[in-house]
This record gives structure tokens, C-alpha cells and sequence, in this order.
């Protein structure tokens, strides 16, 4: 066994000595983590949409347009844009281009006369071609602006008739005119609100207060990577783990590994040696992921031993599938491609990409059977929902078990290859 | 130092070796030559004890390799054919590696290293990290890591393949003072001018068994005096067969499509015959004549050159 642990740390030191590959694939979790808070992060923690920027073109240059970016920019609508008024279709492109813009509404010349003349009055709607969700999201909200629009202003007909026979006299309106104009759009805004309370029916939307904003996801960035880092941390590794045994079969191929075999060390020795290196390295990394979860993105480590008792269980499993993957491959390009099919199968049943919980309930179960599920999830549980080691004890066992039946299945067949 | 006796090993229904034996002792450099697929390969497996035989025994220093293997390899030095070394370590660290694996350790360690870096001439590289190290540098320090802790017995498998003859000569010279400290050394080698130089015995193994075996002169005189004569064009198998049956004169040692051996008693005087015989068969291209040689053997008795 000593002659095991001369390996393991030769091994190990050739990796600190030529880190690369692994350093290129540690920052794999990390970037995503980070470009996964800067995407969901703020949207996390309002428990809304990121709202999408509206470019607003006036070419009607009217009271009655120029009225119109508050009805956007106001109400229930204020969570859903971000407006910006545009120059002309030019800057509205050119914004397109650039990717800083969901839509462009446009005012077209004449709207107000239109409106007033009770003449069909449209507004332009041009969704940015190059993005998806925003504009639909825009085009939703306007299509609702012009429904309650149109309601208002068949409630306020009499009003706008006494406008329109003003404007067509061309002469200023009295104070009595003024007066009937303005009683007549309150009493169409009445008549039109009192819709709202129809038979007492309301729709009571309940958002977060000032305490549960504080400990959202987004404005508490460790709550959310609490959430996210464990996923992406257990996809990571699999790679990782897949880096490490590659430079077992390079050996291997190289004559690196018989050199070894034919010293009194002796096989059983050489294979124990992998298998130490590969499980501590890998676990080294998790350790040193965690780490970086706790200083940079503020995750708050609960209960370590569980963490621990987790990883070592998820370090034997990452790093028996690729042993075995070599252990049964007969070149390093055959074992790459099988590893990495395998990981980017596990990694989706597992949930590392698509939250499990999203899942359909089929493969929600099967998800915390995989063991990069289990392990994620049993680290969720931990870090998010402060679970005990006895409530995360399924999951553990899952892990466990997957860990030491590809590890046995990895160490029978690579005895058995370099016995034949 | 070694015995080997009657090993025997099948693949399958392929027999790699049919009960070969040889004996190697303290300071001899034994040849072991032989075409590919011949069973060399199965041969120097079982000396490493990477291979279980079926039958037979392997023994190095006194010591089973299949009961004791262990205990075997601790005495047992071997220099693979490709270069086995960390490329991003230096030549001392990959020595220390391999010096560890074998029980060495501190001071004994590190006085092995300097010794043997100072045998292959690689004392003022030892500390640079050796994927700098050119194909001559690297091949020494391959034979310095089997060498390192001083083994009773050396396998060395085609330690000099792809070098210029100046380097190839320093390493025949490495393996003569290997042998000279009291080494049983077998060398495997696809040059035969290499054996005769270098082994003091040569066993010729072909389809699992030694053919023949003896000192260089011992061979030679097994050989006989029949010269070899090699035609190369286009022939007809049956037809060259069939004609030379009746031509008792000529020897027929190797009959394709491409090519005919045969050794004869006296080429010069024999040639002219032959390539009007040879000219009814088909189209000779090429003449060569062969002396009587080790190489004439090894013809005689594989009917393939050893490149083959």
C-alpha cells in the first residue's frame, strides 16, 4: 500500500506541476455561477421578469402623444418596461443592432387627430427580430394598453365629441366648455373604474415586503449561489475528474503505466495508486470550489461534515466512471467521447442545467437517483434548506452507492485488462 | 541468473510459445532475435512477470517470477522499447520516482541517481525538465531508470531502435559494462550486426520456439557455408515451387510474389543458372547476394528477415 501512495502522490504532483487543463476546467463552475447571477440574480430576488427596454418614437408631437410614454412607464406597466425615447428609426435600429432594446413603439403622425376624430388611430409596434422573450413580453403589454385604452374611450365619447367640435370651430373653448369636457372624461374614468370592482372581484397580488426582499436571492448572492453553485460544481468535477484519468490512459499508452506494473510495486499497487490520486485531487477541488463558494459568492457552508461526507462520496463516483471508461477503452479518443457523453447525459437528467424541481415528475424522481443529482441536491438541501445529516441521508446513501459500485466495477476491469 | 524451462502459452487457439527454454548467466548479454510475432514479446512478458505462463517456469536470481513476483522484480531491471519517462519531469525527479518504487530512499536514493545519470552522461541535465531531451538523451535516460537500483538481471527490449550509430554505439557500450558488473542481460534487437556485436549468446525464436542457440561462432558454423541469394520482381508462388523441386542445388528458403530466397554453395558460380531458371517463373528486378552470416541463419532458419 505505501508503493499506492508513492503513486498517488507522484501523480499528484504532476498535476500541481502542470495544472492547465484542470485550472482551464475549474473556471468552468465559477463563470457559469457568475454568468448565471448576472442573468437571474436581480430577477431572483424581485421575484418578477427583468423588465425590457421600450424605445418610444413620437412623430405625432401632440399633447395626446405626448401623454403616451406614461401610460408605459406608469401603473402595472412600470414593472414590465424600461422606456426610451428615440430620436428616429435610425437610433432605433442601431440600438436593435446592439442588442439594448426589446421593441420600438411608434406615434405615427396624425394619431391624435385620429383618436379625436374617431378614425382608426394606430400605434407601430416593431419587435426586435434578434430577441425573443423581451418583445413578446412588450407586445403582450401593449396589446393590454390598447384593450383598457379603447374601453376608456368609448366611455368618453361625449367628452372627445365636444373636443373635436372645438378643434373644427378653430376657437378657444369657454370656461363652461372646459368645465363640461373636463366633468365629462371624470365620469368616463368613474364609469370605467367601477369596472375594476365588479361584484367585489379583485386579484390580489402579493410581492415580497421590505424584509423579504432583503433575503431574495439577488440582494443575499449567497443564497442564490447556494442554490446554483452545487449544480454547476458537480458538473464541473465530472470534467475535472475526466481531465485527471485522461492522464492515466496517457500514461497507459505511453508505456508509462507497464513501466510501473513491472516493478515490485506490482499492478495492484499501480491501480490503487490512480484511484487515490484521482479521488483526492478531486476532492482537493471540490474543497477549493467550496471555498471559492464561501469567500467570493458569500455561500454560507452549513454543517461541513454533511458537505464533506457528500463530496468524498460524489469524488469516488466521478472518479470511478472515468477509471472505468478507461479501464474498458482501448485509446484515449474512445474514452474522452464515452466520458463525455456520459457526464453531459448525467448532467441533464440530473439537473446541473434545467433546475430539477422544472422537471416533469418522472424525471424529477429520476433526477435524485442519478448521483450528480443526489449529490446536488443533498448540497441544496444543506446550504439552502439548512437540512440535517440525517435529513439528507437518502441522498447520501445514493451517492454512496453509485460511488462504490463504479469504483469496484473500475478497479475489477482495469486488474482484469492488466492481467490479459 | 535466469532460467527459463519449458514455457508454453496460448492466446486462444494461437500457441505464443511452444515450451521455450534458455539460460542466461551473471555478466552474459543473451540475444534474443526473432521476427515479429514470433513470441519475444510473450517471452520477455512472462520475465516481467506481466504474463502467466501455462506451463513451464521463469527464474530470476533464483526466484519464481509467477510465485514470487515481488520478490523477482526487485532484482529484475528492464528497459522498455518506447521511451517510458514523465516528459514534464526532470531526469533526476522521474529517477526518484522510479528509485522510490523500488525501496530507495534518502541518501541511497539520491547517490543511485548521480550514479547512473553519470553512467548514460546525462550529469549536468539532470535537473531540466527532459521534453527538451533529444531521442539519443531520452533513450539513455530510459535505460538509467531500469538500471537505478542496480538489478542482478537486465531486460532490455530494442533499447537502441531509431538511433544514429554514434548514440547507438554509446548504448551498446552502456549495456557491455552492465553485463561487466556481473548483470545477466537479455537484449532483444532487430539489428543483427548489433547481436553479433554485442551478445555473447543469441537464441533464434520463431512460432513459439527457440530455433537456435549458441555462441556467435556456434551459429555461424550452423549455417554452414551456403550463401543466400535474394531475386526480387514478380512470380508465380506454384510455378516457382513446382520448378525448383526439381533443382536440388537451390535451396528454396522463401517463395511470395515478390521475392525468392534460396541459399546455394556458391552464389557466383550458381547466379547465372539460377536467373535463367528464374527468368521462366517471372521477372527478376533486383540481385542480391548474401554471405554466410548470422543473418543467413536467421533466413535459414525463420524464412523471414528479421524486419519482418
Amino acid at each position: 500500500m505505501p508503493a499506492a501512495f508513492t503513486i498517488a502522490a507522484h501523480h499528484i504532483r504532476r498535476v500541481i506541476r502542470n495544472p492547465g487543463l484542470i485550472l482551464l476546467l475549474l473556471a468552468i463552475p465559477l463563470t457559469l455561477a457568475v454568468i448565471e447571477y448576472a442573468a437571474f440574480g436581480r430577477t431572483a430576488a424581485a421575484g418578477t421578469l427583468p423588465p425590457a427596454t421600450v424605445l418610444f418614437l413620437d412623430e405625432d408631437d401632440t399633447l395626446l402623444s405626448s401623454a403616451l410614454p406614461q401610460v408605459f412607464s406608469g401603473g402595472p406597466a412600470k414593472d414590465f418596461f424600461e422606456l426610451s425615447q428615440v430620436p428616429d428609426k435610425a437610433e432605433a435600429a442601431r440600438l436593435f443592432r446592439r442588442g439594448q432594446a426589446a421593441a420600438l413603439i411608434v406615434v405615427p403622425k396624425g394619431f391624435q387627430n385620429a383618436v379625436l376624430e374617431g378614425t382608426r388611430a394606430e400605434l407601430g409596434f416593431y419587435p426586435n427580430p434578434v430577441q425573443s422573450v423581451g418583445p413578446e413580453i412588450a407586445r403582450s403589454m401593449i396589446e393590454m394598453t390598447a384593450l383598457i385604452g379603447n374601453g376608456l374611450y368609448a366611455k368618453a365619447l361625449d367628452p372627445i365629441a365636444q373636443i373635436r367640435t372645438l378643434m373644427q370651430a378653430n376657437r378657444e373653448p369657454t370656461a363652461d366648455e372646459v368645465a363640461a369636457i373636463s366633468r365629462g372624461f371624470f365620469e368616463a374614468g368613474r364609469r370605467f373604474s367601477s369596472l375594476q370592482g365588479l361584484n367585489g372581484l379583485t386579484v390580489g397580488v402579493k410581492r415580497p415586503g421590505a424584509s423579504a426582499v432583503k433575503t431574495g436571492f439577488g440582494n443575499e448572492p449567497g443564497q442564490f449561489f447556494a442554490y446554483v453553485f452545487p449544480g454547476l460544481v458537480v458538473f464541473g468535477l465530472l470534467f475535472i475528474a475526466q481531465a485527471l484519468a485522461m492522464r492515466l490512459m496517457r500514461d497507459r499508452l505511453r508505456g508509462l503505466q507497464r513501466r510501473l506494473v513491472i516493478t515490485p510495486a506490482g499492478p495492484t499497487a499501480v491501480i490503487m495508486g490512480g484511484v487515490i490520486y484521482t479521488v483526492v485531487a478531486l476532492f482537493a477541488l471540490l474543497i477549493f470550489l467550496a471555498l471559492i463558494g464561501a469567500v467570493v459568492f458569500r455561500i454560507q457552508l452549513r454543517d461541513p461534515a454533511s458537505l464533506i461526507a457528500i463530496g468524498a462520496g460524489f469524488a469516488i463516483f466521478a472518479s470511478g466512471l472515468h477509471l472505468l471508461s478507461m479501464a474498458l477503452a482501448t485509446s484515449d479518443r474512445g474514452a474522452g467521447f464515452v466520458g463525455s457523453v456520459i457526464v453531459l447525459v448525467l448532467s441533464l437528467v440530473g439537473g446541473s442545467f434545467v433546475p430539477a424541481e422544472q422537471f416533469p415528475p418522472f424525471l424529477r424522481s429520476l433526477a435524485v437517483l442519478v448521483p450528480n443529482g443526489a449529490a446536488q441536491q443533498g448540497f441544496i438541501d444543506i446550504l439552502v434548506h439548512n437540512a440535517s445529516l440525517a435529513a439528507v441521508g437518502g441522498r447520501l446513501a445514493i451517492v454512496w452507492a453509485w460511488g462504490l459500485t463504479v469504483m469496484g466495477l473500475a478497479v475489477y476491469f482495469e486488474q482484469r485488462r492488466l492481467r490479459s | 541468473m535466469i532460467d527459463v524451462s519449458g514455457l508454453r502459452k496460448k492466446y486462444g487457439d494461437i500457441e505464443a510459445l511452444k515450451g521455450v527454454s534458455f539460460h542466461v548467466g551473471a555478466g552474459e548479454i543473451y540475444g534474443l532475435l526473432g521476427p515479429n510475432g514470433a513470441g519475444k514479446s510473450t517471452a520477455i512478458g512472462i520475465l516481467c512477470g506481466l504474463v502467466r505462463p501455462d506451463a513451464g517456469q521463469a527464474t530470476l536470481n533464483g526466484l519464481d517470477i509467477s510465485r514470487k513476483p515481488i520478490d523477482a522484480r526487485r532484482v529484475l531491471g528492464v528497459v522498455p522499447q518506447e521511451v517510458a519517462l514523465y516528459t514534464e519531469l526532470s531526469a533526476r525527479d522521474n529517477l526518484a520516482f522510479f528509485g522510490r518504487l523500488y525501496g530507495l530512499g534518502g541518501t541511497g536514493l539520491s547517490s543511485a541517481i548521480d550514479r547512473v545519470l553519470a553512467k548514460v552522461s546525462l550529469s549536468d541535465r539532470a535537473k531540466e525538465p527532459i521534453e527538451g531531451f533529444s531521442g539519443g538523451m531520452l533513450r539513455r535516460l530510459n535505460i538509467a531508470a531500469g538500471l537505478l537500483h542496480d538489478p542482478k538481471v537486465v531486460l532490455m527490449d530494442e533499447p537502441t531502435v531509431g538511433l544514429d550509430p554514434q548514440t547507438r554505439a554509446s548504448i551498446l557500450d552502456l549495456v557491455r559494462s552492465v553485463a561487466a558488473s556481473g548483470a545477466a542481460v537479455v537484449y532483444t534487437t532487430h539489428y543483427l550486426d548489433e547481436a553479433e556485436r554485442l551478445c555473447d549468446r543469441i537464441g533464434i525464436i520463431d512460432h513459439g520456439s527457440i530455433l537456435a542457440e549458441g555462441t556467435l561462432l556456434e551459429l555461424r558454423q550452423a549455417a554452414g557455408a551456403r550463401e543466400i541469394i535474394a531475386l526480387r520482381g514478380l512470380f508465380t508462388v506454384d510455378a516457382v515451387t513446382r520448378e525448383m523441386g526439381s533443382h536440388p542445388e537451390y535451396e528454396l528458403v522463401k517463395v511470395s510474389d515478390s521475392e525468392l530466397l534460396l541459399t546455394v554453395q556458391h552464389a557466383e558460380q550458381q547466379l547465372a543458372g539460377l536467373l535463367a531458371i528464374a527468368a521462366t517463373l517471372g521477372t527478376v528486378r533486383e540481385v542480391a547476394i548474401r554471405q554466410p552470416s548470422l543473418e543467413s541463419l536467421f533466413i535459414k532458419l525463420t524464412g523471414r528477415e528479421l524486419r519482418e
